[in-house]
């Protein structure tokens, strides 16, 4: 019979944190080995609602710190943090139809011939969702195609849009889609091939943060009740410990941990770029 | 304080040299002996500056922060701001500011040489590509 835990931790993240946090789990565990690490992933949005709902988190990670301050501050979160970049790029396999063709400058015309299929995560329940969007009107202005965005748009028929990024993965092993609109750091932990996009449209460096802010996407989540309009920003994620937290001292603890040398290089390994 | 006099022991001096390529580490030093800054307005500030090749490259910088921690060149904390997010906010120590003139030192050193790497050259080459003050054409 297994020793019975003593105490326990939740977990809510986006699903893009799964695996940074599992290794962050993992290590934390061996200095607090009574411990219960639970780790509940959806999109960020849906993590939101569940908070708002009232279900029960001791931590938050979420793959926009914009969401912290819409929704959850200061109500179920008082402070927290950025701890992580990354960038949007496309993700596929050896099977994706012209895979072996596609390139940073040609990309939407693979991705726009009819026998091709891509996909991205619902905008209303997932960042990645709407940063999809954000870089579909980067990508107009950058490469110069007027209707770029409501051609892809349209393409990207309802069932092709998935609640977070992280199960375009399976889809794209499947076979069911060709291409998806992931973060780098997903496509590296899976092992999927990845074409990296333009800085000015993948959304990965303050440098262009005046040029991701002049496009935006109209949010009106009925999940969260979030009615809003975001604008392009460079990815980051951000966590904080809830207000409800059962045992306060545990979940800064382990979010210290996310913060420490260790957590870094846990979030390296995962193909994040650590703060 | 000219602490491109005061050498510190090969290994370090040979860390430092290796850092007078790409600019980053001088650059980085002097924009946090201007002010404490945040690793995302250091990217913003490291562009602004227009010496480094190509745009910077967010994972290279915090890759390079890190590094610098590690050497205590730098140091860092977790700022809360007024009503966003905590950030790590960078600051420069007392090692960091003599590395910082250190590299100075080493780089005034090195555009020496390429000068007189470029002088010569001139003089076999006086319509070459660096010929007549048109370095760079």
């Amino acid at each position: 019979m297994l020793p019975k835990s003593e105490h326990s931790l939740t977990i809510l993240h986006a699903g893009a944190l799964r695996h940074p946090l599992r290794e962050c789990a993992r290590f934390f565990g061996r200095t607090h080995p009574r411990v219960d690490i639970r780790l509940e992933a959806a999109g960020s949005l849906a993590c939101a609602r569940r908070l708002l709902e009232g279900r029960h988190a001791d931590i938050a990670a979420l793959a926009d710190p914009v969401l912290f301050e819409k929704l959850l501050v200061p109500r179920v979160v008082q402070r927290y943090f950025v701890f992580a970049t990354d960038q949007m790029v496309i993700t596929f396999d050896d099977l994706s139809r012209h895979s072996r063709h596609i390139n940073p400058d040609n990309w939407m015309d693979v991705l726009l011939e009819p026998e091709v299929t891509f996909g991205r995560s619902d905008h209303s329940l997932d960042p990645a969702g709407y940063r999809t969007l954000m870089l579909w009107r980067l990508a107009e202005q950058h490469y110069g195609r007027p209707a770029l965005f409501d051609r892809l748009n349209e393409k990207c028929r309802p069932e092709f849009i998935y609640a977070k990024s992280v199960d375009l993965t399976p889809a794209i092993r499947e076979g069911r889609l060709d291409y998806g609109f992931q973060y780098r750091s997903v496509a590296w932990q899976e092992g999927l091939r990845f074409l990296r996009l333009p800085g000015r449209i993948n959304l990965s460096n303050p440098v262009y943060a005046g040029h991701y802010a002049q496009v935006s996407v109209e949010l009106d989540s009925p999940l969260t009740g979030l009615r809003t309009m975001l604008h392009g920003a460079p990815v980051e994620f951000a966590a904080g410990r809830t207000e409800q937290a059962r045992d306060r001292g545990l979940a800064e603890a382990f979010l210290e941990l996310l913060i420490s040398r260790a957590g870094q290089q846990i979030l390296e390994e995962s193909g994040l770029v650590p703060y | 304080m000219n602490a491109g006099l005061n050498r510190p022991p090969g290994d370090e001096l040979a860390l430092l040299q290796a850092h007078t390529e790409k600019l980053i580490w001088p650059c980085l030093l002097f924009l946090l002996y201007r002010k404490p800054a945040h690793g995302y307005e250091l990217i913003q500030s490291l562009n602004e500056m227009g010496v480094s090749e190509g745009e910077a490259d967010p994972a290279t910088i915090y890759r390079n922060l890190r590094r610098m921690e590690e050497e205590d060149l730098v140091t860092s904390r977790w700022e809360a701001g007024l009503s966003g997010p905590a950030r790590r906010l960078y600051h420069l120590t007392p090692a960091g500011e003599a590395a910082l003139h250190l590299l100075a030192h080493l780089l005034r050193e090195k555009k020496e040489k390429i000068e007189g790497f470029l002088g010569r050259y001139r003089e076999l080459f006086p319509d070459g590509p660096a010929g007549n003050g048109k370095e760079g054409d």
